[in-house]
Protein backbone atom coordinates (compact mmCIF):
# COMPACT_ATOMS: atom_id res chain seq x y z
CA UNK A 1 0.00 0.00 0.00
CA UNK A 2 1.35 3.94 -0.98
CA UNK A 3 0.59 5.73 1.57
CA UNK A 4 3.44 8.22 0.68
CA UNK A 5 2.46 8.90 -3.29
CA UNK A 6 0.88 12.39 -2.85
CA UNK A 7 3.65 13.64 -0.07
CA UNK A 8 6.45 12.80 -3.57
CA UNK A 9 6.62 16.75 -4.46
CA UNK A 10 7.24 17.46 -1.08
CA UNK A 11 10.47 15.20 -0.62
CA UNK A 12 11.49 16.12 -4.21
CA UNK A 13 11.50 19.82 -3.20
CA UNK A 14 13.23 19.16 0.62
CA UNK A 15 15.93 17.68 -1.21
CA UNK A 16 16.07 20.43 -3.45
CA UNK A 17 16.58 22.78 -0.49
CA UNK A 18 18.91 20.32 1.41
CA UNK A 19 21.00 20.25 -1.86
CA UNK A 20 21.51 24.11 -2.43
CA UNK A 21 21.96 23.96 1.38
CA UNK A 22 25.24 21.98 0.92
CA UNK A 23 26.23 24.01 -2.18
CA UNK A 24 25.63 27.15 -0.19
CA UNK A 25 28.65 25.12 2.67
CA UNK A 26 30.87 24.76 -0.28
CA UNK A 27 30.77 28.41 -1.84
CA UNK A 28 31.28 29.45 1.86
CA UNK A 29 34.44 27.15 2.83
CA UNK A 30 35.37 28.55 -0.70
CA UNK A 31 34.71 32.17 -0.09
CA UNK A 32 36.24 31.53 3.79
CA UNK A 33 39.57 30.12 2.66
CA UNK A 34 40.09 32.43 -0.84
CA UNK A 35 43.31 33.29 1.03
CA UNK A 36 44.74 30.34 2.87
CA UNK A 37 48.08 30.15 1.26
CA UNK A 38 48.69 26.91 3.36
CA UNK A 39 46.09 24.49 3.74
CA UNK A 40 47.92 21.73 5.32
CA UNK A 41 49.80 19.33 2.62
CA UNK A 42 52.09 21.91 1.13
CA UNK A 43 49.72 22.92 -0.91
CA UNK A 44 47.24 26.13 -0.80
CA UNK A 45 43.80 25.83 -0.53
CA UNK A 46 42.14 24.46 -3.63
CA UNK A 47 38.46 25.32 -4.68
CA UNK A 48 36.15 23.03 -4.12
CA UNK A 49 32.33 22.36 -6.16
CA UNK A 50 29.52 20.45 -5.17
CA UNK A 51 28.02 18.02 -7.41
CA UNK A 52 24.74 16.83 -7.61
CA UNK A 53 22.97 13.71 -9.07
CA UNK A 54 19.13 12.99 -9.39
CA UNK A 55 17.89 9.88 -6.83
CA UNK A 56 16.58 7.23 -8.18
CA UNK A 57 14.38 6.65 -11.27
CA UNK A 58 13.13 9.87 -13.51
CA UNK A 59 10.89 11.15 -10.50
CA UNK A 60 13.20 11.25 -7.74
CA UNK A 61 14.70 14.23 -5.74
CA UNK A 62 18.42 15.56 -6.03
CA UNK A 63 21.15 14.62 -3.49
CA UNK A 64 24.75 15.26 -2.97
CA UNK A 65 27.05 13.30 -5.19
CA UNK A 66 30.16 14.05 -4.16
CA UNK A 67 32.84 17.54 -3.75
CA UNK A 68 35.01 17.47 -5.82
CA UNK A 69 38.42 19.64 -6.05
CA UNK A 70 38.62 22.35 -8.96
CA UNK A 71 42.15 21.28 -10.35
CA UNK A 72 43.18 24.94 -12.27
CA UNK A 73 46.65 26.42 -11.62
CA UNK A 74 46.65 28.82 -8.67
CA UNK A 75 47.46 31.83 -9.15
CA UNK A 76 51.21 33.03 -7.63
CA UNK A 77 51.21 36.60 -5.51
CA UNK A 78 54.55 38.47 -4.92
CA UNK A 79 55.23 38.19 -0.89
CA UNK A 80 58.88 37.50 -0.24
CA UNK A 81 58.23 37.70 3.29
CA UNK A 82 55.76 35.08 3.93
CA UNK A 83 57.01 31.96 5.05
CA UNK A 84 55.12 30.31 2.28
CA UNK A 85 56.95 32.20 -0.31
CA UNK A 86 59.59 30.43 -2.96
CA UNK A 87 63.08 30.99 -3.79
CA UNK A 88 61.52 33.90 -6.20
CA UNK A 89 59.40 35.50 -3.26
CA UNK A 90 56.03 33.99 -4.68
CA UNK A 91 53.37 32.76 -2.71
CA UNK A 92 50.79 30.28 -3.92
CA UNK A 93 47.47 31.83 -3.39
CA UNK A 94 44.19 29.47 -3.83
CA UNK A 95 42.68 29.37 -7.18
CA UNK A 96 39.20 30.61 -5.57
CA UNK A 97 37.58 33.48 -7.65
CA UNK A 98 35.39 35.57 -5.58
CA UNK A 99 33.20 36.81 -8.06
CA UNK A 100 32.78 33.61 -9.37
CA UNK A 101 31.83 32.34 -5.66
CA UNK A 102 29.34 35.22 -5.41
CA UNK A 103 28.21 34.39 -8.60
CA UNK A 104 27.68 30.90 -7.32
CA UNK A 105 25.70 32.00 -3.82
CA UNK A 106 23.88 33.94 -6.20
CA UNK A 107 22.54 30.83 -8.33
CA UNK A 108 22.30 28.44 -4.91
CA UNK A 109 20.51 31.15 -3.18
CA UNK A 110 17.68 31.34 -6.47
CA UNK A 111 17.36 27.65 -6.66
CA UNK A 112 17.05 27.36 -2.89
CA UNK A 113 14.24 30.30 -3.31
CA UNK A 114 12.91 28.32 -6.38
CA UNK A 115 12.39 25.11 -4.23
CA UNK A 116 10.78 26.84 -1.52
CA UNK A 117 7.99 28.44 -3.84
CA UNK A 118 7.71 25.15 -4.97
CA UNK A 119 6.78 23.26 -1.43
CA UNK A 120 4.64 26.36 -0.42
CA UNK A 121 2.83 26.32 -3.99
CA UNK A 122 1.70 22.43 -3.49
CA UNK A 123 0.98 22.57 -0.20
CA UNK A 124 -1.42 25.52 -1.13
CA UNK A 125 -2.55 22.68 -3.64
CA UNK A 126 -3.14 19.88 -0.95
CA UNK A 127 -4.94 22.82 1.04
CA UNK A 128 -7.24 23.50 -1.68
CA UNK A 129 -7.89 19.69 -1.86
CA UNK A 130 -8.85 19.13 1.83
CA UNK A 131 -11.12 22.19 1.20
CA UNK A 132 -12.62 19.52 -0.58
CA UNK A 133 -12.97 17.53 2.33
CA UNK A 134 -15.33 20.12 4.55
CA UNK B 1 -16.42 -3.17 17.56
CA UNK B 2 -18.84 -1.79 15.00
CA UNK B 3 -17.45 -0.85 11.81
CA UNK B 4 -18.34 2.75 12.73
CA UNK B 5 -16.37 3.22 16.23
CA UNK B 6 -13.62 1.31 14.08
CA UNK B 7 -13.87 4.43 11.58
CA UNK B 8 -13.62 7.45 14.13
CA UNK B 9 -10.82 4.78 16.57
CA UNK B 10 -8.72 4.58 13.24
CA UNK B 11 -9.56 8.47 12.67
CA UNK B 12 -8.38 9.25 16.49
CA UNK B 13 -4.97 7.06 16.21
CA UNK B 14 -4.10 8.76 13.51
CA UNK B 15 -4.79 12.37 15.23
CA UNK B 16 -2.87 10.92 17.81
CA UNK B 17 -0.34 9.82 15.80
CA UNK B 18 0.09 13.40 13.92
CA UNK B 19 0.21 15.01 17.45
CA UNK B 20 2.90 13.08 18.59
CA UNK B 21 5.28 13.32 15.85
CA UNK B 22 4.87 17.16 16.07
CA UNK B 23 6.05 16.89 19.53
CA UNK B 24 8.93 14.74 17.88
CA UNK B 25 9.24 17.25 15.15
CA UNK B 26 9.09 20.27 18.21
CA UNK B 27 11.80 18.19 19.64
CA UNK B 28 14.37 18.13 17.01
CA UNK B 29 13.63 21.29 15.99
CA UNK B 30 14.49 22.74 19.49
CA UNK B 31 17.63 20.48 19.51
CA UNK B 32 19.08 21.48 16.61
CA UNK B 33 22.33 23.10 17.83
CA UNK B 34 22.92 20.02 20.50
CA UNK B 35 25.74 18.08 20.09
CA UNK B 36 25.01 14.00 19.85
CA UNK B 37 21.67 14.56 19.67
CA UNK B 38 20.04 11.82 17.11
CA UNK B 39 16.96 12.59 15.67
CA UNK B 40 13.12 11.50 17.09
CA UNK B 41 10.54 9.96 14.08
CA UNK B 42 7.00 8.57 14.55
CA UNK B 43 6.14 5.27 12.93
CA UNK B 44 2.52 4.64 12.32
CA UNK B 45 1.90 4.31 8.67
CA UNK B 46 3.60 1.10 8.42
CA UNK B 47 1.57 0.18 11.79
CA UNK B 48 -1.41 1.19 10.14
CA UNK B 49 -0.85 -0.69 6.41
CA UNK B 50 -0.10 -3.88 8.64
CA UNK B 51 -3.38 -3.62 10.71
CA UNK B 52 -5.54 -2.90 7.30
CA UNK B 53 -3.77 -6.12 5.81
CA UNK B 54 -4.17 -8.51 8.49
CA UNK B 55 -8.11 -8.26 7.83
CA UNK B 56 -8.59 -9.59 11.06
CA UNK B 57 -10.66 -7.61 13.80
CA UNK B 58 -9.05 -4.08 12.78
CA UNK B 59 -9.36 -1.98 15.42
CA UNK B 60 -8.31 1.95 16.19
CA UNK B 61 -7.13 1.19 19.61
CA UNK B 62 -4.38 -1.28 18.49
CA UNK B 63 -2.49 1.37 16.10
CA UNK B 64 -0.74 2.70 18.12
CA UNK B 65 1.95 5.33 17.01
CA UNK B 66 5.53 4.33 18.42
CA UNK B 67 8.41 6.89 18.83
CA UNK B 68 11.94 6.07 17.51
CA UNK B 69 15.31 7.12 16.63
CA UNK B 70 16.23 6.54 13.02
CA UNK B 71 19.92 7.12 12.89
CA UNK B 72 20.14 6.86 9.82
CA UNK B 73 20.50 10.42 8.50
CA UNK B 74 24.38 11.53 8.20
CA UNK B 75 25.80 12.84 10.91
CA UNK B 76 26.98 16.76 11.65
CA UNK B 77 30.38 16.70 12.98
CA UNK B 78 29.25 17.40 16.36
CA UNK B 79 27.35 14.12 16.56
CA UNK B 80 23.66 15.57 15.67
CA UNK B 81 21.99 14.83 12.57
CA UNK B 82 18.68 16.96 12.69
CA UNK B 83 18.09 18.96 9.20
CA UNK B 84 16.25 22.10 9.32
CA UNK B 85 14.98 21.33 5.86
CA UNK B 86 13.68 17.86 6.76
CA UNK B 87 11.95 18.56 9.68
CA UNK B 88 9.97 21.79 7.97
CA UNK B 89 9.21 18.66 5.11
CA UNK B 90 8.12 16.62 7.57
CA UNK B 91 6.40 19.49 9.30
CA UNK B 92 3.94 20.59 6.33
CA UNK B 93 3.32 16.56 5.63
CA UNK B 94 2.03 16.61 9.36
CA UNK B 95 -0.19 19.19 9.13
CA UNK B 96 -1.57 18.36 6.15
CA UNK B 97 -2.28 14.75 7.36
CA UNK B 98 -3.86 16.08 10.51
CA UNK B 99 -5.90 18.26 9.17
CA UNK B 100 -7.44 15.63 6.41
CA UNK B 101 -8.21 13.36 9.37
CA UNK B 102 -10.10 16.58 11.68
CA UNK B 103 -12.08 16.57 8.51
CA UNK B 104 -13.07 13.69 8.27
CA UNK B 105 -14.11 12.63 11.63
CA UNK B 106 -16.03 16.01 11.20
CA UNK B 107 -17.98 14.12 8.25
CA UNK B 108 -18.03 11.24 10.31
CA UNK B 109 -19.70 12.51 13.24
CA UNK B 110 -21.65 14.85 10.67
CA UNK B 111 -23.24 11.57 8.82
CA UNK B 112 -23.95 10.13 12.91
CA UNK B 113 -26.19 13.62 13.39
CA UNK B 114 -28.43 13.16 10.04
CA UNK B 115 -28.44 9.56 11.12
CA UNK B 116 -29.82 10.51 14.43
CA UNK B 117 -31.60 13.36 12.64
CA UNK B 118 -30.75 15.76 15.27
CA UNK B 119 -31.47 19.32 14.14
Amino acid sequence: MEIKSSFGPIDIAISGLQAQNKSIAVISSNVANARTSNAGKGEPYRRLEAKFKTDKGQIGGVSLDKITEDMSDFSPVLDPGSPDADKQGYVRMPNVDIATELINLDIATRTYQANAAVLKRYQQMMETSLELLR
Amino acid sequence: MSKTNNIIGLLEAGIRAEGLRQRAIANNVANIGTPGYRSLDVKFEKLLAKALQSQQGLEGDEVEAEIYQANETPLKPNGNDVSLETEVGKMIKNSLKHKAYIRLLGNKYRQLNDAMDIK
